[in-house]
């Protein structure tokens, strides 16, 4: 079956009792029971343990990954979270992608320090320095790839064997590409994590996020924290990600389309000092990102000749293009990660990384790529 | 779900048979717009009304269904239409008996959008309407015409308060083989069940205190099924062949629900004022707490009552439940639980004091809805009743001092200490 087909129809049948072609919205705390012995025959409890509207989606999501099973969560930073949880205790030490969103960032630096878990940065453009950053204790690699915001990409299938000799669970980030355009089983990662609230949702409606696991057996270490800690999607957010979901594959190629038609005016442009974009010959990576997905994404930055001011007067001024955060939907957003979504790493950290302060993230939507354009230029010319 | 429960139970159980795949507690929300037929037998039996069944969404949804026999089973009729919005179902069961060249008899002491219906749009389809004071009973006689298809008020009307007669408004309409169809969005089943005193149709905008929190706009039709629509030929439109469903005869194929049966066939299928699921499954919510909620603002009411009556700065107050009120023995007899938290009241100092009230007063919520948990607060003449003219204002017992109330949840101090606040402000408008 192919990947359009499962977005629409895997993990979802018409209800049987009325013929309902949608998954009905159960939202409803508590499942009546046959009797004591009968207890959890049709397969609900309580809705924190299990829902049938969010189980339709983590099964849809399930084959949209090719995976075994998956859990779903409040947010994106919940199945980060769980994904920590699930497989780091005390002691324990992880290796995370040296440029990852600052939610993550701030998660090991802030928090999950203070339970004794250890963290290394690693630079994922250098898989030697990925793989001398193992340790004896190193449970879990989370990578994300393409990395947000610099886009820096990282080869999941090299990163997957140090994992495996370490004995280490290898997540994704998947986050920026989805299954459609990337798949991490297939090359090697156990774990793919995902923000739904990004290309799944597709429509900014809702927050949420997703693990989906390789083995069932991982799968059910997701699980337990998932129940054991609560941080559960919603009925109502599953619905709506059930439907966001069904039009992924046209969404990601037309955005994909825009972002390259964009990338391309910025980089012929006299006032934009860099482009960066995992589809532009000019990106450093720009072979690992074809060899190791099917299709560049809609993320992309630039700076401005000018640096941050420039970059300012320009985000302060740009029409049709709203200063947001969040990405991935259909309404294109621009961001300036140093003030926004990466404000919590440190000035030096960023800097080591490559986060520019000139730096304007573009997550390109739907829109007419003319007009998109258009704006951008408008906006360029005042500058 | 058997009618023999009481209303509580009714109010927490009725319409929903436990999810049969996964034994979900709640009513799940159906957000669908079509099903899957098993075979194509089934799929024409249900598009011929020949089974039960679901085939699409604005004509029928399981989240709404569960909302319509739920309103049915309080009401005590035999079906129910849920709609988009009250004046929706107004609309449906008005357009499902009265065609071109028929005439109603109708209160003229109701909500601003159901005079302005009757008045203004209906004669554009030749459907007229003679309003009569609805406490005057030989009024509704004498307005009957050869053509009068329909008996229509407001049980508590909106805003004077005055109380419909209703077993001998029901009197007549059977003397004359009418229908009679009332709006009994301020009373809700918990406080009246009309079909008790001979009415006919009930229509709710259940918007107000059955949904009780507003979240949600909705309207319901509810057929009282005894009625006889095949005595005369007064209703073809039930009794006589339906052509587009191979000349089926609603009054001899669905008897006690046909009426409801023709606002589902004509009304939902061709003018399509359907409810969302979402908006069923949240009324659903608030039908739950529905007597506990009406017993509270009963009490609210008669505080505030209390409140009003003994403010120097009041001139009068209005409430079916004073002794001073013209309704005030029918509302004994049709509302004995107590008449309703709609209160209406003048400021001294008439409009400016009244504009000068309702700009300062303080938690009373200033809008235009009524039946929401909380305190809601307007003037009537500049705002729900705005596009009625002078005459039909004097008529629906409207002033211009006049201020509606309609009582919520809140802690009764708090609302006094509110409306503190608006007396300071209208203070230098009442003179002396």
């Amino acid at each position: 079956m192919g990947f359009s087909t499962k977005q629409i129809h895997a993990g979802v049948k018409p209800d049987p009792t009325t013929g309902a072609i949608l998954t009905p919205i159960y939202q409803t705390t508590t499942y009546v029971q046959p009797s004591v012995d009968e207890y959890l025959s049709k397969g609900f409890s309580y809705s924190r343990s299990g829902n049938p509207t969010v189980r339709a989606l983590e099964n849809k999501l399930t084959e949209l990954e090719g995976g075994a099973d998956c859990a779903t969560f409040g947010t994106g930073m919940s199945a980060v979270t769980a994904t920590m949880l699930a497989f780091l205790s005390a002691g324990d030490h992880a290796i995370i992608s040296d440029v990852a969103y600052g939610g993550t960032y701030r998660l090991c630096t802030k928090v999950l320090t203070r339970f004794g878990i250890e963290f290394t940065f690693a630079n994922g453009a250098n898989i030697d320095d990925v793989a001398s950053s193992v340790r004896e204790n190193t449970k879990l690699i989370l990578t994300e790839t393409p990395a947000n915001p610099t886009m820096k990409c990282t080869d999941i299938a090299a990163v997957s064997e140090i994992a495996k000799k370490a004995g280490a669970v290898h997540a994704v980030d998947n986050t920026f590409l989805t299954p459609y355009f990337q798949r991490p089983f297939e090359l090697g990662a156990d774990l793919s994590v995902h923000s739904t609230t990004k290309y799944m949702d597709g429509h900014n409606a809702t927050v949420g996020g997703a693990v989906i696991s390789r083995t069932a057996e991982l799968a059910e270490k997701v699980k337990f924290i998932q129940n054991s800690t609560g941080s559960i999607m919603s009925p109502m957010v599953a619905w709506l990600t059930l439907q966001g979901c069904k039009t992924l594959s046209v969404r990601m190629d037309q955005q994909s389309a825009n972002a390259m038609a964009i990338a391309e005016f910025l980089e012929a442009h006299p006032k934009v000092e860099q482009v960066c974009y995992p589809g532009l010959k000019s990106f450093s990576q720009h072979e690992l990102s074809s060899k190791q997905a099917t299709g560049y994404g809609a993320m992309l930055w630039f700076e401005v000749k000018g640096g941050l001011a420039a970059g300012k007067k320009l985000m302060d001024s740009v029409e049709l293009w709203s200063l947001a955060e969040n990405l991935g939907s259909v309404e294109s957003l621009i961001t300036h990660p140093v003030t926004m979504t990466h404000a919590d790493v440190e000035a030096e950290e960023r800097a080591r990384v490559g986060i520019i302060d000139g730096l304007v993230r573009l997550s390109v939507g739907l829109e007419d790529k003319e007009d998109l354009i258009e704006a951008l230029e408008n906006a360029l010319n005042k500058v | 779900m058997s009618d023999f429960y009481e209303f509580d139970t009714l109010s927490l159980h009725a319409g929903q048979t436990v999810d049969k795949e996964f034994g979900a507690r709640a009513t799940p929300i159906y957000q669908t717009t079509s099903y899957v037929f098993p075979d194509t037998d089934t799929a024409s039996s249900i598009f011929n009304l020949e089974r039960g069944g679901h085939a699409y969404s604005r004509i029928t949804n399981p989240t709404v269904g569960v909302l319509e026999q739920r309103i049915a089973s309080l009401e005590g009729g035999s079906a129910a239409v849920c709609t988009a919005s009250g004046m929706a179902a107004t609309f449906c069961g008005i357009t499902a008996i009265l065609s071109q060249g028929d005439h109603i008899v109708a209160s003229s002491q109701m909500y601003g959008g159901n005079i302005s219906l009757m008045k203004n749009t209906l004669p554009r389809f030749g459907i007229t309407t003679t309003f009569v004071d609805p406490t005057d009973i030989d009024g509704f006689s004498s307005a009957i015409q050869d053509n009068t298809k329909l008996i229509y008020g407001e049980l508590i009307g909106n805003p004077g308060l005055d109380i419909l007669d209703l077993e001998a408004i029901a009197k007549i309409g059977s003397e004359h083989n009418i229908a009679f169809m009332v709006d009994a969005t301020f009373n809700t089943p918990y406080l009246c069940r009309p079909f008790d005193f001979g009415a006919n149709i009930t229509m709710h905008s259940v918007t107000k205190w059955m949904g009780g929190h507003g979240a949600a706009i909705g309207g319901v039709v509810v057929d009282g099924g005894n009625f006889d629509w095949g005595a005369t030929d007064k209703y073809p439109t039930i009794s006589e062949a339906y052509a587009p469903f191979q000349g089926i005869n609603l009054w001899e194929e669905f008897g006690p629900s046909a009426f409801a049966t023709r606002i589902r066939a004509e009304a939902m299928r061709d003018f399509g004022p359907s409810m969302s699921p979402m908006n069923a499954f949240l009324l659903l919510q608030g039908i739950e707490t529905l007597s506990l909620r009406m017993d509270k603002h009963l009490s609210n009411t008669l505080k505030i009552l209390d409140f009003l009556s003994n403010h120097q700065q009041v001139s009068w107050v209005s409430h079916p439940s004073l002794p001073s009120h013209s309704s005030h023995e029918l509302a004994k007899k049709y509302l004995p639980k107590g008449a309703g938290s709609i209160v209406s009241f003048g400021v001294k100092g008439g409009r400016e004091a009244g504009k000068a009230f309702i700009e300062n007063v303080e938690l009373a919520s200033h809008l235009a809805n009524v039946g929401d948990s909380k305190t809601l607060i307007i003037h009537p003449a500049t705002t729900t009743h705005s596009r009625i003219d002078a005459e039909a204002l004097v008529a629906a017992g409207i002033t211009e001092d006049m201020i509606r109330l309609s009582v919520g949840l809140e802690d009764v101090k708090d609302l006094q200490s509110g409306f503190e606040a608006g007396f300071r402000a209208a203070r230098k408008f009442a003179g002396g």
